[in-house]
């Protein structure tokens, strides 16, 4: 994707919305007829929460949804729990969960046996992106300086928020592929969270970090004990983080998303879908939704759910090709 | 002084009437979820980012910091009067408070918390203002190899925990690790104990495994020693009032504990339970009369309730000053602030000190609310325990099925909570004592990550535990705490 994400997405979004005029012009039929389970597979605090309850709020707010959309955290497995749940609800259009790249990772490293093919999809609605963060004082001014001291000493440990194989780990180890490094040989120290990695590389103790974007972006700008070397957007991102080069400006050719969506139960009827759809495409054209998204740090990626099915299946051809790589493929 | 004008500027928002509202508003409803064993302060938290998100940020802070701390206040109620820690912060607290409450002490116990609570919280306030950004050094000073110090340091308690037989303590302490590490294994993805269930995946929570053991367990323990309802009525709620000579026995206690907890509070991912713990196990070690903690000693209450307080403010240095959520609870503070438009972060004391300092200044009227709501409401409360047994036990089982439940809507849950109710009844019937078993849960998976990742980072090399400073001071105290009271014994004896 070479072009700005959010300016596609602004052409998209009246494209989307058309559509979607027309998609519930056929489907007037379906509203939902009691308030809608919208789960986040995780703990209160998360990503997938803020998401679940940033939607709700918003649609509430705004008086888009017919019904109340309630939020509920289904914890456990790094999501397993929520989608073999979830799994078992076949057809029930009122139910949803947050999603992101986990609802890839996850079934490939052989945690749940419920994978983004078992699900229906609605919508991606936002994405952020990795950034790769060293200390203020460190002697590494680019990405290139960090990798050709990762070539001469592979021992160097580069710290992140989430387990082997899950989303920062898998956005590392594609860096340094592009990079010419191997992918594997990335000494890569899962921290407990993103902050957790960034508190460790103000104390010195590690070398580098990469973690999202949106979480760093508090840590950066003026009198910062951290330097942002890169992010993994195909063009600059906005607000504190302008003046962070991407990846692509320094010659590594990779770009890596964030992305955060929404999917409904197995065999969601297609009336439902189209409801959603449409519901979404309409809600991130509020200003309550804009508001919101722009204090969090998420950048508008509206997909529809043909479109949305389409790039899972592409994530998730790309990431199996780099777990294989890096020997944690487990199907 | 900086620091008083800048206090001043805090109080002046903080004296805000609304402010002063949601101040009472958030202690008070804190309070009652600290109380309810299993509804903690971070569901609580997550359910009024909404409500918040429409407020001043300095408010939303005010009212939602209210809520944690005053969580941590309430939770000791529960611990002392049903043996059902309220929140994990308090299961030190249970160890000595149950005991007293059993001895027909319960409203003695319950002040005790309520005054080494308010001086801990109103302590660690005062540090907060004072050296919150000199602070963030500290924090951000700990890596792996200093908290695997740190960890190792907590776990020689096992030792002072287990009164009877040291190997029974060390057996529980095992199992406690064994616990600890179920799930997935964060370094490799590796399943550890789950036997293929997804249910295990995530671990297994530390309130589950607390409620089971403490409060399950005396619901059983109490119905097997069936027809015991003679054994003399515990109605007795006792004088609230303390003596000349308790309040000079905890005045040590207390403000040992305020000044350790609020400094373990302060470490991201340490923490009010770990803090509370190593308050708890400190005072066991200084005390004189160490052998009777445990057994319903008042500084056995004390110093795990000031710790437990100071800690909970500790973890808004981190927070505030590096914008890293030292705990689940403040994780949700940190995406609440953000949803409000405020950054925590090294800029926030210059971008919004009338957050920074509108919080600090709530705390102390918080921390005086809280005393003025709870101590003329512990005869009341206390009134539980005049229940009849039958009802008082079905009680306890309700409470701790309903937290249960409530933390993750899961039966399975539910039936570890029986499992763990039945272990806690064995271990208890053969006299394995509890405590070490639940350290050992709280510190081994931190100390297990810890060393794991201090070794990737070092390339596996050990010396790196000694080769930094803080971690081996740490160790060297480990050593010393367990081999000083050997040589103590010997020397006794020859």
């Amino acid at each position: 994707m070479k072009t700005s994400l959010k300016r596609l997405t602004l052409l998209a979004l009246p494209a989307a919305l058309l559509v979607g005029a027309t998609a519930s012009a056929q489907a007037q039929e379906w509203a939902p007829t009691k308030s809608i389970e919208f789960v986040a597979p995780a703990n209160p605090g998360g990503g997938w929460d803020t998401l679940v309850r940033t939607v709700s709020r918003v649609l509430q707010e705004e008086g888009l949804a017919e019904r109340n959309f309630a939020a509920i955290n289904v914890p456990g497995g790094g999501g397993a729990v929520a989608w073999a749940q979830i799994a078992r609800d076949n057809g029930n259009p009122h139910k949803l969960f947050a999603t992101s790249p986990p609802i890839i990772l996850v079934p490939l490293s052989g945690a749940s046996r419920y994978d983004h093919t078992d699900f229906t999809p609605i919508a991606r609605l936002i994405t952020d992106y990795s950034i790769i963060l060293v200390s203020a004082d460190s002697e590494y001014e680019t990405l290139n300086d960090l990798f050709d001291a990762l070539k001469e000493n592979p021992n160097l440990s580069v710290g992140g928020g989430s387990a082997p194989g899950s989303m920062d780990h898998i956005s590392m180890a594609g860096a340094a592929a592009a990079a010419g490094l191997e992918a594997a040989s990335v000494n890569y120290v899962p921290f407990s969270g993103g902050g957790d990695a960034m508190t460790n590389l103000m104390g010195g103790h590690i070398e580098a970090v990469i973690t999202g974007a949106g979480e760093s972006v508090g840590q950066l700008g003026e009198g910062s004990q951290l330097r942002a070397l890169g992010v993994s957007a195909p063009e600059r991102l906005g607000g504190g983080l302008e003046d962070v080069p991407t990846y692509q400006e320094q010659g590594i050719d990779y770009t890596f998303d964030i992305w955060r969506g929404v999917m409904g139960t197995p065999d969601m009827p297609a009336e439902a879908v189209a409801y959603y759809e449409d519901l979404f495409a309409e809600m991130l054209e509020t200003d309550g939704w804009q508001r919101a998204r722009d204090q969090l740090g998420w950048i508008d990626a509206y997909q529809d759910s043909e479109a949305f099915g389409d790039f899972l299946d592409a994530q998730q051809e790309q990431f199996s090709s780099v777990l294989g790589d890096l020997g944690l493929l487990r199907q | 002084m900086d620091a008083l004008n800048n206090l001043m500027y805090g109080f002046s928002i903080a004296l805000e009437p609304i402010n002063i509202a949601y101040v009472f508003a958030g202690v008070f409803a804190g309070t009652i979820i600290g109380m309810l064993p299993g509804l903690g302060p971070i569901s609580a938290l997550a359910l009024m980012i909404p409500i918040t998100f429409s407020m001043e940020p300095s408010s939303g802070l005010i009212l939602m910091a209210g809520v944690y701390y005053g969580a941590i206040f309430g939770g000791s109620t529960s611990s002392i009067l049903l043996n059902a820690p309220g929140v994990a912060g308090t299961v030190a607290t249970s160890f000595d408070g149950y005991p007293m409450a059993k001895k027909g002490q319960a409203g003695k116990a319950l002040a005790i918390a309520a005054y080494a609570s308010f001086i801990g919280g109103t302590v660690s306030v005062v540090f907060l203002m004072l050296v919150a950004p000199l602070l963030s050094k500290v924090a951000v000073s700990f890596g792996p190899a200093e908290y695997f110090a740190l960890m190792v340091l907590g776990l020689t308690a096992v030792v002072s925990l287990s009164d009877k037989s040291l190997v029974k303590g060390l057996i529980a302490a095992v199992i406690g690790v064994m616990i600890s590490i179920v799930g997935i294994d964060m370094q490799t993805g590796t399943e550890r104990f789950t036997f293929g269930s997804i249910n295990l995946l995530d671990g297994i929570d530390f309130l589950v495994v607390a409620l089971g053991i403490f409060a399950l367990a005396e619901v059983f323990y109490m119905l097997l020693r069936g027809g015991d309802s003679k054994e003399g009525p515990r109605n007795a709620i006792g004088s609230l009032k303390l003596t000349r000579s308790e309040v000079g026995e905890i005045a040590g206690p207390v403000s040992r504990g305020s000044v350790l907890g609020f400094f373990t509070g302060v470490l991201p991912g340490a923490g009010a339970t770990i803090g509370s713990f190593l308050g708890y196990s400190m005072e066991k070690k200084i005390a004189k009369d160490g052998d009777t903690f445990g057994q319903g000693n008042i500084k056995g209450v004390a110093a795990p309730e000031a710790a437990n307080n100071a800690a909970c403010t500790g973890s808004f240095v981190p927070l505030l000053t590096l914008g890293v959520p030292g705990s689940g609870t403040t994780a949700v503070l940190l995406g609440a602030l953000l949803v409000m438009g405020v950054n925590p972060g090294p800029m926030m004391l210059e971008q919004r000190p009338d957050v920074f300092w509108g919080v600090v200044a709530s705390m102390y009227i918080g921390n005086i609310f809280l005393l003025v709501l709870n101590l003329p409401l512990i005869p009341f409360i206390a009134k539980i325990l005049d229940m009849p047994k039958a009802l008082l036990l079905s009680l306890i089982l309700i409470f701790c099925m309903i937290g249960v439940y409530g933390m993750s809507f899961s039966v399975f849950d539910l039936l570890l909570l029986l499992g763990f109710g039945v272990l806690g009844l064995g271990m208890r019937l053969f006299g394995f004592p509890a405590a070490p078993l639940i350290l050992a849960l709280i510190l081994g998976n931190i100390m297990e990550e810890s060393m794991r990742r201090a070794l990737q980072i070092s390339g596996g090399d050990w010396m790196t535990f000694i080769d930094k400073p803080i971690s081996l001071s740490l160790l060297v105290i480990a050593a010393l705490s367990l081999t000083l009271p050997l040589i103590k014994k010997r020397r006794r004896k020859a």
